[in-house]
């Protein structure tokens, strides 16, 4: 098992430094770099360009430097000889944005907790609604509810999230008078914590995390359901039932556990999702958090701010991944025998 | 006391203001600080003879204005609404000192510029020449900071300016030839700052701190040089730097990154009513930051109390809706632009036979005269729009009729007949006539894929086009894109925004209408390879064009306004006979919503970014609130 483990950690840093070179070269694919950008979105609402400036800018960031060597910079930093100076995002910088012209660490730093707040609620949100459903629609198939809840959860995969969110954001205008997109009324935006704060925050919330949360609550009622339905037609299920366990006690104690793997599953994808949010919900709601400033930052070639961006999701999947097959490992016997079975 | 009469009794006979007041009155947002001794009394504050602003209605101090923009790198906006300038354009677009007293301006070539005695940054320290002096010194002459030396703005025919710094409010730039644009240039909206705040900049300078300390400094930001940080914390007009210390009106408090951002009132500004209250009268300036689709759907429900800048034409109707909660104005301004959009030719085209087509003046005249102007206004602009080619428009004094009529009727007849002339005489079995090498007559034209209406007029030109055996299809593309296909000849043809300052008058640059960079669709070469002193791309080489570069440099020389008006009258002609860009519909106006408590913003006003500054010409320090609202509290970045 230990073994694995160490196996399973080495093969991430291969994994993550192809990644990270594809994803530089992906954002600097397009022609031209940051500061062309800079220059077309300036002249196209007539404002004139200071091109000394754009000529000093672009030497000072190595911008006019080939294409590897700006990847050597940004990855390993810069080196005098073998003494290490500066830089590199092997050891933890991540280097310096264009666009807001600050190091990324405090252009990401500020929208981070907000993002965490949104999508953890989103995902309790996921949850605790599907939970039950799913269960209740497995154990009641082809019920009169189970129909219901099929049809809406068909409805929520459909619609597409941004169109929800207009309409939300509308009705909750004119119905509520919610300040237009958002997390806060404006007001409390950078003013310290208070109630008055968290009740607009709870005022706003309710639309992004519905809207984010809908079609994950609607897939995640099908995979369970499905599952469920898998072990409930099983003969341990049969078994238990005519040596006589309670219905509740025979369905929470075996098939629903075994039911729960999409739930573990899912931590994989889960946590490089709680930094990246939905970005164009949020991009539609102007959201102050992580997804439209990634957004921005590939729009604009802001290359370090996005580059770090992608590869801090990149290696948050991987762990994502490695955490997740460690649960499973551990909830599931059959996947913790096969794993050393094989072996 | 009789000291400070006399001051009074000057500034009233400078303006020839009638100002009976026997003392400055501070704003009450200052009282508390006054009295604990954090800020010194308001005749302290403010220089001896404070600029005195005529507006329609005197108003009252306080209150908060709120406004959206659309990232934080917005905040320059923030520096042109606030248009505290050297010298600034007045509302009938005149030069005025604003900040100097005064300047003296010796044939374009000498300029004498005077500051007020006794001014002060917002942080309290002095604004003197000194700060001048540290700008053309130590920054724009510093191979670190300005690796290639002064900003091209003050060099003329390669040569720098003398300067020199006469006394503690006098500074004299002076050139051997004159140099027209330099007080434009300093009126600017995104102006030419010659100074700087040299007592908080020279904490970065090499030059006056000790080398360790500095490379302290400069591992701590994560820069890669002392240069870096200086450029970093000295961004002027940026709004980037709470710490930066300013002249403007308002002054920002808010470390970015952030999504709402407060200013507070600059406590030594310049600026004083007729009545001796000091400006600004709004207290706070609150820009929240949204996405810049959602701002006209926040502000038709309010949420701003001015706002121009993300609002379209199209979103009139849907703000006309919102103005009947009563919160809200909305006015429609005029739009300072040559034409809403144009085609421009791209007489730099590498495939040689547009090439040649692009650069025949009679090919220009007929895709010219074969748009029907008057569909468009119709169809698109409701016909609010003031039909004709891309030039300057009625606001401006060099305006005439001519000028906008020349080659701009629909005429397919005549377009017909000179395409016949230039020997386009077969055509396709869809009646699309045939280049000289066989390929039918299809230009693409390239457009940023933004909005719809670049689509939407294409369009109505394609059917009118067909009419004349021309056919187009629109090639949309990233904006950054499109500009490289431009630079390169790759584009054929471009559709785009027409002339930006559409009412110079004659002492402003024809720079728009002559070849000077490649930033001009029409003939990107040529204005690249003026750029670039001769380095790279093409020599201007047709007769009319280089006649325009003639007279631009003419202009430059011209001694005073009379020989600036011929030489731009000559130029207009040229440019007007010549139809190197094709204008459809000018003068869209544009929606300006404005709170209903808020006062002094003109019914109507022109929207122009250079002249105007936005907002700027209409001085938002005189702008107040006859119902000032509880202020937001202000946190301390310091």
């Amino acid at each position: 098992m230990l073994r694995y483990l160490v196996q399973r950690l080495f093969v991430m840093i291969p994994t993550l430094l192809v990644i990270s070179f594809l994803v530089f070269a992906i954002i600097q694919a397009p022609p031209g770099d940051f500061l062309e950008s800079m220059i077309a979105e300036q002249q196209s609402r007539g404002e004139n360009v200071n091109t000394e400036k754009i000529e000093f800018l672009r030497h000072t960031y190595g911008l006019d430097q080939p294409f590897y060597l700006q990847y050597l910079h940004w990855m390993f930093g810069t080196w005098d000889g073998l003494q290490h100076q500066n830089g590199g995002l092997i050891f933890g910088d991540l280097g310096y944005s264009f666009e807001h012209n600050m190091p990324v660490t405090d252009v990401i730093g500020d929208a981070l907790s907000l993002t965490v707040i949104i999508s953890l609620a989103s995902v309790l949100f996921v949850w605790i609604i599907s939970f039950p459903i799913a269960v209740y629609s497995a154990t009641h198939q082809y019920g009169l509810g189970d129909y219901i809840f099929t049809f809406l959860g068909y409805i929520g995969l459909a619609t597409p999230s941004f169109l929800l969110a207009l309409v939300l954001l509308y009705f909750a205008n004119v119905q509520f008078g919610t300040s237009i997109g958002g997390l806060l009324d404006p007001q409390y935006i950078d003013q310290p914590w208070s109630l008055g704060k968290l009740a607009s925050l709870m005022e706003h919330m309710w639309i992004p995390v519905l809207v984010i949360g809908l079609p994950g609550t609607a897939g995640m009622i099908r995979r369970l359901r499905a599952n469920l339905l898998d072990e409930l037609n099983k003969q341990y299920v049969v078994t238990g039932r005519a040596k006589g366990l309670p219905p509740f006690r025979l369905l929470v104690k075996y098939p629903l556990r075994i039911s729960l793997n999409p739930f573990i599953a899912d931590i994989g994808s889960l946590l490089p999702e709680l930094i990246s949010g939905s970005v164009v919900v949020s991009v539609v709601m102007s959201l102050p958090i992580t997804g439209p400033i990634l957004l921005q930052a590939l729009r604009s070639q802001d290359m370090y701010l996005a580059g770090s961006f992608l590869m801090f999701m990149a290696g948050l999947t991987v762990l994502g991944i490695f955490v997740s097959d460690l649960a499973l490992a551990m909830l599931d016997p059959r996947i913790r025998f096969g794993a050393g079975g094989s072996r | 006391m009789s000291f400070r009469l006399a001051a009074i009794a000057t500034v009233a006979l400078l303006f020839a203001t009638a100002s009976a007041q026997a003392d400055w009155i501070s704003p009450p947002y200052f009282a508390k600080d006054e009295q604990d001794g954090k800020l010194p009394p308001v005749a302290e504050r403010i220089p001896e003879h404070p600029a005195v602003a005529e507006m329609p209605r005197q108003g009252q101090q306080g209150g908060e204005l709120q406004t959206l923009l659309a990232s934080a790198r917005d905040m320059r906006q923030i520096s042109y609404y606030s248009y505290a300038r050297l010298v600034c354009y007045d509302r009938d677009y005149k030069l005025v000192p604003d900040i100097l007293e005064s300047f003296e301006d010796d044939k374009d070539k000498v300029f004498t510029l005077h500051l007020r005695k006794g001014m002060k940054w917002s942080d309290g320290q002095p604004f003197t020449t000194e700060d001048f002096r540290y700008y053309w010194e130590d920054v724009a002459n510093n191979k670190d900071l300005s690796p290639s030396g002064p900003p091209k703005d003050l060099i003329v025919n390669g040569k720098p300016p003398k300067v020199e710094f006469l006394d503690e409010t006098t500074v004299r730039y002076s050139w051997d030839e004159p140099n027209a644009d330099f007080l434009p240039k300093l009126a600017g909206a995104a102006p030419l700052y010659i100074y700087r705040p040299s007592h908080y900049l020279r904490k970065f300078h090499a030059k006056y701190v000790n080398a360790d300390k500095l490379a302290e400094a400069v591992k701590e930001s994560g820069q890669p040089s002392w240069a870096a940080l200086h450029n970093r914390r000295d961004n002027m007009g940026r709004n980037d730097n709470p710490k930066l210390p300013t002249l403007d009106p308002w002054v920002l408090r808010t470390k970015p990154p952030a999504q709402r951002f407060v200013f507070t009132r600059n406590p030594y500004y310049y600026r004083v009513d007729q009545s001796g209250h000091q400006l600004p009268y709004i207290d706070q300036l609150i820009v929240n930051v949204a996405a810049s689709q959602l701002i006209p759907t926040k502000t038709g429900a309010g949420e701003t109390d001015l706002q121009a800048r993300y609002l379209r034409f199209d979103n009139y109707t849907f703000l006309k809706v919102g103005e009947k909660h009563g919160t809200y104005w909305v006015r429609l301004w005029d739009d300072g632009r040559g034409s809403n959009l144009a085609l421009f030719p791209n007489l730099n085209t590498s495939d040689e036979v547009w090439r040649r087509l692009m650069r025949d003046v009679r090919f220009r005249r007929a895709l010219s005269l074969g748009i029907d102007r008057h569909e468009i206004n119709q169809a698109i602009y409701f016909g609010l729009g003031n039909e004709g080619a891309n030039t300057v428009i009625p606001a401006s004094p060099l305006f005439k009729p001519e000028y906008r009529n020349a080659w701009a009727n629909f005429d397919p007849v005549l377009a017909n007949r000179l395409l016949d002339q230039i020997g386009l005489n077969q055509r396709d079995e869809s009646g699309i006539r045939l280049l000289p090498d066989g390929r039918p007559a299809v230009i693409i034209i390239d457009i940023a894929g933004d909005s719809t209406e670049e689509t939407d007029v294409l369009e109505l030109i394609k059917d009118t086009w067909h009419s004349i055996g021309i056919d187009l299809y629109p090639k949309p593309s990233q904006i950054e894109v499109m500009r490289n296909r431009i630079f390169s000849g790759d584009a054929q043809m471009s559709l785009s925004y027409g002339i930006d300052n559409g009412f110079p008058s004659a002492d402003m640059s024809p720079q728009d209408f002559t070849p000077t960079t490649q930033q001009q669709y029409q003939w990107p070469k040529w204005g690249q390879y003026l750029e670039t002193g001769g380095e790279d791309g093409q020599k201007v080489d047709l007769p009319e064009a280089v006649q325009l570069q003639d007279l631009m440099g003419q202009w430059r020389r011209a001694g005073d306004s009379d020989a600036r008006a011929r030489i731009w009258g000559q130029i207009l002609a040229i440019w007007a006979d010549q139809v190197y860009t094709i204008g459809t519909v000018a003068g869209i106006p544009q929606p300006v919503v404005v709170s209903r408590h808020l006062q002094n913003v003109p019914e109507r006003g022109m929207w122009a970014f250079d002249p105007g500054a936005a907002f700027g010409v209409y001085k938002p320090d005189t702008f107040w609130l006859d119902q000032p609202g509880p202020l937001s509290p202000v946190a301390d970045n310091k």
